[in-house]
């Protein structure tokens, strides 16, 4: 299961130090190259433009990952807050944050995702717009499930009783809770939106060229799919590998609490 | 019952409201002209201001948000979708030709999925943690992460171009639904797998079992009247998942393969800004979703009746 971590852990290197990893500039065209086959001097060969695949696949790590963390993370705080304000705000509070969570859900995510930022026009802004506000509604269940459960808990009502307003009980007793139930359902959420970042990519309607985000590669490979299939390989291994490694370690990550839930 | 019933098509009923309004306050605010947008695709150079205004004034585009939003509504709760605005027609129509496409697509993909999924996991946790156990679980995993459009293209390049058995683009005949089909397939399979394994493990761990086995009740037997149902459930609300990843799939695998069907409507619909059928897609989406959740929810309570307690 350490290996998990590990790898996970790898991914996060070769996203932040990437560009100092990269051997070529990724923006650099060379048409005499283009289309070149994986070699000692383009590792993994050429794209059309005779740009480095590789310097670009480390470089649009930065937009995958980076992008990815920045939308699991928002859609973190906003659906933890939603929970929160279920739990704890009284039962009106509850019937409407929990109707707007169902409203939000009663879109099949990628289409509300891909409506969202093509709408909008692409760029990353709605890209990141389309998919927080498609990706926080399942934190927003966890939250307000163990928040309702801690509720009956001796020492939540202990607080309550000693005058702790709802604010000073959400922060010190409701958020260390939940921290550990989130962190997995964020695993989760974070390989959804690196998903989602390739798949708009893909469509079009997500980060622009000439950036070298994954699905936006993938979209150029296509067109030469015949002549050069290899070109179209690596952006999307280096997609399943990266959402791979992040499913995996969320699945260590839960199952080591469930272990520690079992051993209390 | 009848209270648990209604409460859940009120439940509904709120949500497919509150979607409604969503969808178009996302399209009532996009940037852009929306009557520039449509007198420039009818008119093209023609477009003068004042033919501008004209549309405008057509579309019921120059009154505020909610007269706008409720001239939407009310026809489409009789099901009027309205007319495109690019070409003027009946959204509605279109939009059931675009399903006869994808239904049939969403339908293979889902039975291959189960064809592969079922028996891998039945086999599969005969021995939890044996190989074959192992090897589900590494399948799944690694299916999970494989995103539709990659699968698609490998799919292609494989029996389109390197083998050249099947056709890939378009759907003119019926070996063209192969391809799109083995892809959603293949994704549904994955996660289905997943389900099932912990399903079967979940409900063979069931401590009244071994009373059953004791008693000499055949093995068979157990299977059927004790385990299946009890793996039943986790499988249930998994549809209501896999419909959506259906769902979303299709739009990812009808834009690769360039089947006309209601993810090529939609990202057309889309790139021309032709906001009634993009409405009408996600609307007529959020329907079936909610309403396949909704039937979900009631079968549960057939299969578990502790849940309706709680939960209503």
């Amino acid at each position: 299961m350490r290996s998990v971590y590990l790898l996970a852990m790898a991914f996060v290197v070769l996203a932040v130090a990437g560009p100092w990893l990269a051997p070529h500039d990724p923006a650099q065209i060379n048409i005499p190259h283009r289309l070149s086959p994986p070699s000692a001097e383009w590792v993994l060969g050429t794209d059309a433009l005779g740009r480095d695949i590789l310097s670009r696949l480390l470089h649009g790590a930065r937009w995958s990952l980076g992008l990815a963390f920045v939308i699991s993370v928002i859609g973190l705080c906003i659906g933890t807050l939603a929970g929160l304000v279920a739990a704890l705000g009284g039962k009106l509070a509850d019937w409407l944050v929990m109707r707007t969570t169902d409203t939000f859900l009663a879109f099949p995510d990628l289409i509300a995702a891909v409506v969202i930022a093509g709408v909008l026009g692409a760029g990353t802004t709605s890209l990141i717009f389309a998919l927080t506000v498609t990706g926080w509604m399942r934190y927003a269940r966890v939250a307000r499930g163990i928040g309702l459960s801690l509720q009956s808990q001796g020492y939540v009502v202990q607080a309550r009783l000693a005058g702790l307003s709802p604010f000073a009980i959400a922060w010190w007793h409701y958020l260390p809770s939940l921290l550990p139930s989130l962190a997995v359902v964020w695993t989760g959420m974070f390989a959804r939106a690196i998903l989602g970042i390739s798949a708009l990519g893909f469509l079009g309607f997500g980060v622009q060229p000439p950036m070298p985000e994954w699905g936006t590669m993938l979209l150029d490979a296509r067109i030469h799919m015949r002549s050069t299939p290899l070109q179209m390989i690596w952006p999307g291994m280096a997609v399943v590998i990266c959402v791979l490694a992040i499913n995996l370690t969320g699945d260590a990550l839960r199952d080591s609490l469930a272990e520690q839930e079992r051993r209390s | 019952m009848i209270r648990f019933l209604a409460s859940l098509t009120f439940r509904a009923a709120v949500v497919l409201s509150g979607a409604a309004l969503a969808t178009f306050a996302l399209l009532w605010h996009a940037p852009g002209d929306p009557a520039l947008a449509i007198a420039m695709a009818r008119y093209d150079a023609l477009a003068t201001t004042d033919v501008i205004a004209i549309v405008r004034a057509e579309a019921g585009l120059d009154v505020g948000f909610w007269p706008a939003f409720l001239a939407w509504v009310g026809p489409l709760l009789v099901g009027d979708f309205g007319q495109s605005s690019v070409t003027g027609h009946d959204v509605l129509p279109e939009v059931m030709t675009a399903l006869s496409y994808t239904m049939p697509l969403a339908l293979a993909g889902l039975l291959i999925g189960l064809a592969i999924s079922l028996p891998l996991a039945i086999i599969a946790t005969r021995r939890p943690r044996g190989w074959l156990d192992r090897f589900a679980v590494a399948i799944a995993s690694i299916g999970a992460a494989i995103p539709a459009y990659w699968l698609g293209l490998l799919l292609i390049l494989l029996f389109a171009v390197h083998l050249g058995w099947l056709p890939a683009m378009g759907a003119r005949t019926s070996a063209h639904i192969v391809l799109p089909a083995l892809t959603l397939g293949l994704g549904v399979a994955a996660s289905l797998t997943r389900i099932l394994r912990s399903g079967i493990l979940e409900a063979r761990d069931q401590p009244f079992l071994p009373a059953f086995t004791r008693r000499g009740v055949a093995a068979g037997g157990i299977e059927r009247d004790h385990v299946a149902p009890h793996a039943a459930i986790p499988v249930i609300t998994v549809f209501g998942l896999e419909l959506a990843f259906l769902l979303e799939g299709a739009v990812m695998v009808e834009v690769i393969f360039a089947r006309p069907g209601l993810g090529s409507f939609l990202v057309n619909a889309i790139e021309a800004r032709d906001f009634p059928k993009v409405q009408a897609v996600v609307v007529l989406a959020a329907i079936l979703f909610v309403t396949v959740n909704l039937l979900i929810d009631l079968l549960y309570r057939t299969l578990d009746p502790r849940i309706g307690e709680r939960d209503a």
